[in-house]
């Protein structure tokens, strides 16, 4: 794997779009642990 | 008895090295460069197995044992090989590969899985899977049952069929585990009295405990089963030798895990028998007792006995506790209370309660499950006129029996 | 371009802030790397001296200097200080540091949650270690009792020392928790074009799996150790027969995160390994995708095989033959690493710099522990070998010759990257003998004590077991002593020293060679782009 610095920066938008999908798919992360967690206490026998 | 034990571990160490193919011992001195110990008592393997098995676990640790010493020594005498060859200093020339590649290549990259795959699931596998139907087949020609039940820290062993039950307790004294004198034999691995079982005998097990989880573990059984509060765990074991085998509790249960060893007394089945019928007559006696009236002298004998036996461990000796876990009994407002209403009955919460019934949540036990009438009357008694309690009154066996 | 937009915080204009504040409110990942770093370090020896204390007491038989009861609480605070104040920190505080330059992204995708995810951590230690010193002042009865598996019921029974462990829990979980949702977004969103997932370092995609594992893990533990709470404060019945409920529910919730842990604090040393053996044996990493599966199936694996921690708790045979196999499966993708580990150094040009010595020895030790694993695997001789010191040892070759010496390495490997300077080689090297020779006369004997029979957690022991437990602690002493070492060459690393080029080792390869040693304060402010 070969890399190299490029004189070309990240843009605001690619950032901005980066971030957001990153933010969306924290969250939908978050629910996912805290649906495990609700199974985890209720779990009975 | 201390003489045959001797010669048993030395044989038991050849045994063992037959299956590893180089003394660890000898490893472990040089490592340290210290002769002097040389004279001390070095165990590399399990202790001389005395049920089927055991023997059979020994068996197959050997053999996995060797095993896996194959496989540590293959890999890495290959990789350093590798190290001494390719290395920089001696101006080897780093390849460019980064995988297999052909179908050679690819075929010898995938033998050793396929040895792996053979070692896991049949050299090992197979074996393993016949050890365990062995091991949890419990009830196929069962010849007798003993139950062991768990509590903290001691062991209640009771032989359903012949309805006899005790408690079997360390038997070290403190002042050898404060170091105040010097150890004995059996330090930490002796009780007052121990669980007793015939030889050649298939003995079910099953186990149980009042209060947390304690493990019942005797090495050279190849025995190791949980005893659960509420359910029924159970093994088994057929002794084939005489002897006086010694284990401990497994599983950390509170403060005093360390200090609940088991031991077990291996004797031919006619002496097996008579230790029974002695014990039916004790068992017989002490229930009779409790018929009768006791005196408050015989009750407060009794009573510190029973105390030192069951109580001490968590409300010490002298009475005072180790709270906030453990509460004193001296000048305690619920030992100091009233000892029954005026019907007769328990009174909630009271002194006679807390003794019978325990306390939910606590390592307080429901102690009317393991001790008789007549240790109940004479505990609660004791522990009524003691460490500077003086309530003057005394309750009779005969009370307890009519309030279970 | 503006430098306001490559820095997430958005106060990257602002002027540079030192002192304590810039450490409070830092959104840095390198900032909040160094603090993780740092504080798992602390960690490290507050849990070592915890042992040291119990491996003097168990120096003799006897008691000598505590009672049982503080034994009880040191041994349990010692593994949760280690696995989860010393360990896991030291893994995060990797990925923090090493993930975005890995991958060339500016930050973390989320840098106000991952300051959070670091600030969580110190209050949690306090909490887990508070109850000792309350004691001192006679409020409660010491910390937590029952070993660092919470097992009810002796957990039920216990004093306030248990609550605060769990609410300790809870918060270092939601910790990693935070942590891993951001490592898990920044590696899917803030690649740099042409980093593929397939291109991705080896450490990213071990740290990747890590962080699923505590996603689909710690939610169940947290729920555990909840309904451990409301059985002790709120007349819930969960883990007491008495009421239906099951002592051994717990021990199926608490392993069924407990097995995926194991993973959890090695994954990401396993992924950084490559790294190190490629650069030290000048020669591309041997089985990229083999290495990658490996990981994905040791993950899914990791969380269908719990049980194999409670044989001994009697279940039904064909559960015991399933859990067993299912274990010993797991014995296959590791074999395809130790196969890669090492046909990446064949026919290399070998160096044996620390890192690269460190590596070799988390090999051959990890080794041990693997196979070690396999046998424990067989449910009739785990019989044998379980709650004994066999199991111990077997697990201390895991995670301190797996986890921790795993850790020494990528430190050793980066702290050049990390603060421009080189380390001390020959204390480095020091460090290194001294640590593999303690190590193995600490824990070797271990093994010998369990097949004797010397159950674990036990404060005093019979005659028969003394000369083992006194080599043992000698071990232990020596230990700990040769980690000051580390920390003294750390510390002057950090103060100065010969000066690190940003490739650092020769044949390094990557992104985070490309920058300068210490990289700006603001990384890949140009974007690269991957061939």
């Amino acid at each position: 794997m070969n890399a190299e610095p490029t004189p070309s920066a990240f843009s605001d938008d690619d950032l901005r779009r980066r971030r957001a999908a990153a933010r969306r798919l924290g969250w939908l992360l978050a629910a996912f642990v805290l649906g495990l967690y609700l199974i985890g206490l209720l779990i009975k026998r | 008895m201390a003489c045959r034990m001797q010669i048993s571990r030395h044989s038991r160490w050849r045994r063992a090295f037959d299956g590893f193919g180089l003394p660890p011992r000898f490893l472990t001195l040089a490592l340290l460069g210290l002769p002097g110990l040389a004279s001390a008592a070095y165990n590399f393997n399990f202790p001389e197995p005395v049920t089927p098995i055991a023997r059979e676990t020994l068996h197959i640790h050997n053999e996995f044992m060797l095993i896996i010493t194959i496989l540590f020594v293959v890999v890495f005498a290959i990789m350093i090989y590798s190290m001494i060859k390719h290395r920089k200093s001696v101006g080897h020339q780093p390849a460019r590969f980064s995988g297999p590649k052909g179908a050679t290549q690819w075929f010898w990259a995938l033998i050793p899985f396929a040895i792996l795959l053979f070692i896991d699931f049949v050299l090992m596998g197979i074996p393993a899977v016949k050890a365990i139907i062995n091991m949890e087949d419990t009830q196929t020609r069962a010849d007798m049952v003993l139950k062991v039940t768990g509590m903290q820290w001691k062991w209640q062993y009771e032989y359903p069929e012949a309805g006899v039950k005790f408690i079997s307790t360390l038997s070290t004294p403190r002042d050898q585990i404060s170091n105040a004198e010097a150890k004995g034999e059996h330090y930490l691995l002796e009780v007052d009295k121990p669980v007793v079982l015939p030889v050649g005998k298939k003995v079910r097990i099953l186990l149980t405990s009042t209060d947390v989880i304690h493990t019942w573990w005797v090495p050279q059984f190849g025995v190791k089963r949980d005893a659960i509060p509420g359910f029924l765990r159970e093994t088994w074991v057929l002794i084939e030798k005489p002897g006086t085998y010694r284990g401990q509790c497994a599983e950390l249960c509170g403060k005093d895990h360390g200090f609940m060893p088991v031991v077990v007394h291996a004797v031919p089945e006619p002496e097996y028998l008579a230790w029974l019928e002695a014990q039916k007559a004790e068992a017989t006696a002490a229930a009779g007792g409790a018929d009768r009236a006791w005196s408050s002298e015989e009750l407060m004998t009794e009573g510190k006995a029973v105390y030192e036996k069951v109580c001490a461990a968590c409300h010490q000796p002298d009475g005072k506790g180790l709270p906030p876990a453990f509460p004193g009994l001296a000048g305690s407002k619920i030992v100091n209370g009233p000892l029954l209403d005026m019907n007769g009955k328990v009174i909630k919460d009271s002194h006679v309660d807390r003794v019978m019934h325990g306390k939910a949540g606590t390592a307080m036990q429901a102690f009317s499950a393991s001790l008789s009438d007549v240790e109940l009357a004479a505990v609660i008694t004791y522990e009524r006129n003691s460490f500077g309690n003086s309530k003057g009154d005394m309750i009779q066996p005969a009370q307890i029996k009519a309030l279970r | 371009m503006s430098i306001a937009t490559t820095h997430p915080g958005g106060h990257a204009a602002e002027p540079y802030q030192g002192g304590l504040r810039r450490w409070l409110t830092t959104t840095n990942h390198k900032d909040i790397g160094t603090m993780y770093m740092m504080f798992s370090l602390i960690m490290f020896f507050v849990g070592g001296l915890m042992i040291l204390a119990v491996r003097a007491e168990l120096f003799q038989p006897g008691l000598q200097l505590m009672k049982p009861e503080f034994f009880n609480q040191l041994i349990g605070i010692h593994a949760l200080v280690m696995i989860f104040a010393a360990l896991m920190p030291a893994a995060t505080g990797f990925a923090n540091w090493m993930i975005p330059l890995m991958i060339g992204a500016p930050d973390m995708a989320l840098p106000r949650l991952n300051n959070w995810g670091f600030w969580l951590l110190p209050p949690a230690a306090i909490l887990l270690t508070l109850p000792f010193t309350l004691a001192l002042f006679g409020i409660g009865d010491g910390a937590l009792a029952t070993g660092w598996t919470f097992y009810a019921p002796l957990s039920v029974q216990g004093g306030m020392g248990v609550d605060f462990a769990i609410l300790a829990v809870h918060i270092l979980g939601i910790s990693s928790i935070m942590g891993s949702i951001n490592i898990i977004v920044t590696i899917f969103n803030m690649r740099a074009p042409g980093m593929t997932m397939m291109k991705l370092p080896l450490f990213a995609w071990g740290w990747l799996i890590t962080a699923f594992l505590l996603i689909a893990t710690l939610p169940v533990l947290a729920g555990a150790v909840t309904m451990l709470l409301t059985d002790r404060h709120f007349g819930t019945h969960f883990f007491d027969a008495a009421g239906g409920g099951d002592p051994i529910l717990f021990q199926h919730l608490f392993w069924f995160f407990g097995h995926p842990e194991v993973y959890i604090l090695l994954l990401p040393v396993w992924g950084l390994m490559p790294h190190v053996l490629a650069t030290f044996s000048r020669k591309p990493t041997y089985g990229y995708k083999a290495q990658v599966y490996s990981f994905i199936a040791i993950g899914l694996l990791s969380v269908v095989v719990w049980a194999h921690h409670f044989f001994t708790a009697g279940m039904p045979v064909p559960a015991l033959i399933y859990f067993m196999f299912s274990t010993m499966a797991i014995s296959l993708p590791l074999a395809v690493l130790f196969f890669c580990w090492i046909a990446t150094m064949w026919k290399g040009a070998m160096s044996f710099e620390t890192p690269m010595l460190f590596a070799i020895g988390f090999i051959v030790l990890f080794g041990i522990a693997g196979l070690t694993g396999l046998i424990l695997a067989d449910v009739a001789a785990d019989a044998q070998y379980h709650h004994s010191y066999f199991v111990v040892a077997h697990f201390h070759y895991a995670l301190f010759a797996g986890g921790i010496m795993g850790v020494m390495t990528g430190v050793y490997y980066w702290l050049p990257k990390w603060t421009g300077h080189m380390y001390c080689e020959k204390l480095g090297k020091l460090h290194f003998w001294l640590t593999v020779f303690s190590f193995n006369l600490t824990f070797i004997p271990q093994f010998f004590l369990g097949l004797a029979g010397m159950p674990r957690r036990i404060p005093d022991y019979a005659l028969q077991f003394a000369e083992f437990n006194a080599i043992s602690t000698v071990g232990a002493f020596i230990l700990g002593l040769s980690q000051l070492i580390f920390a003294w060459n750390i510390w002057i690393t950090v103060r100065g020293g010969k000066k690190a080029e940003g490739r650092v080792w020769e044949s390094a390869e990557g992104l985070e060679w490309e920058l300068s040693s210490p990289p700006p304060h603001h990384s890949w402010e140009t974007q690269p782009v991957i061939k």
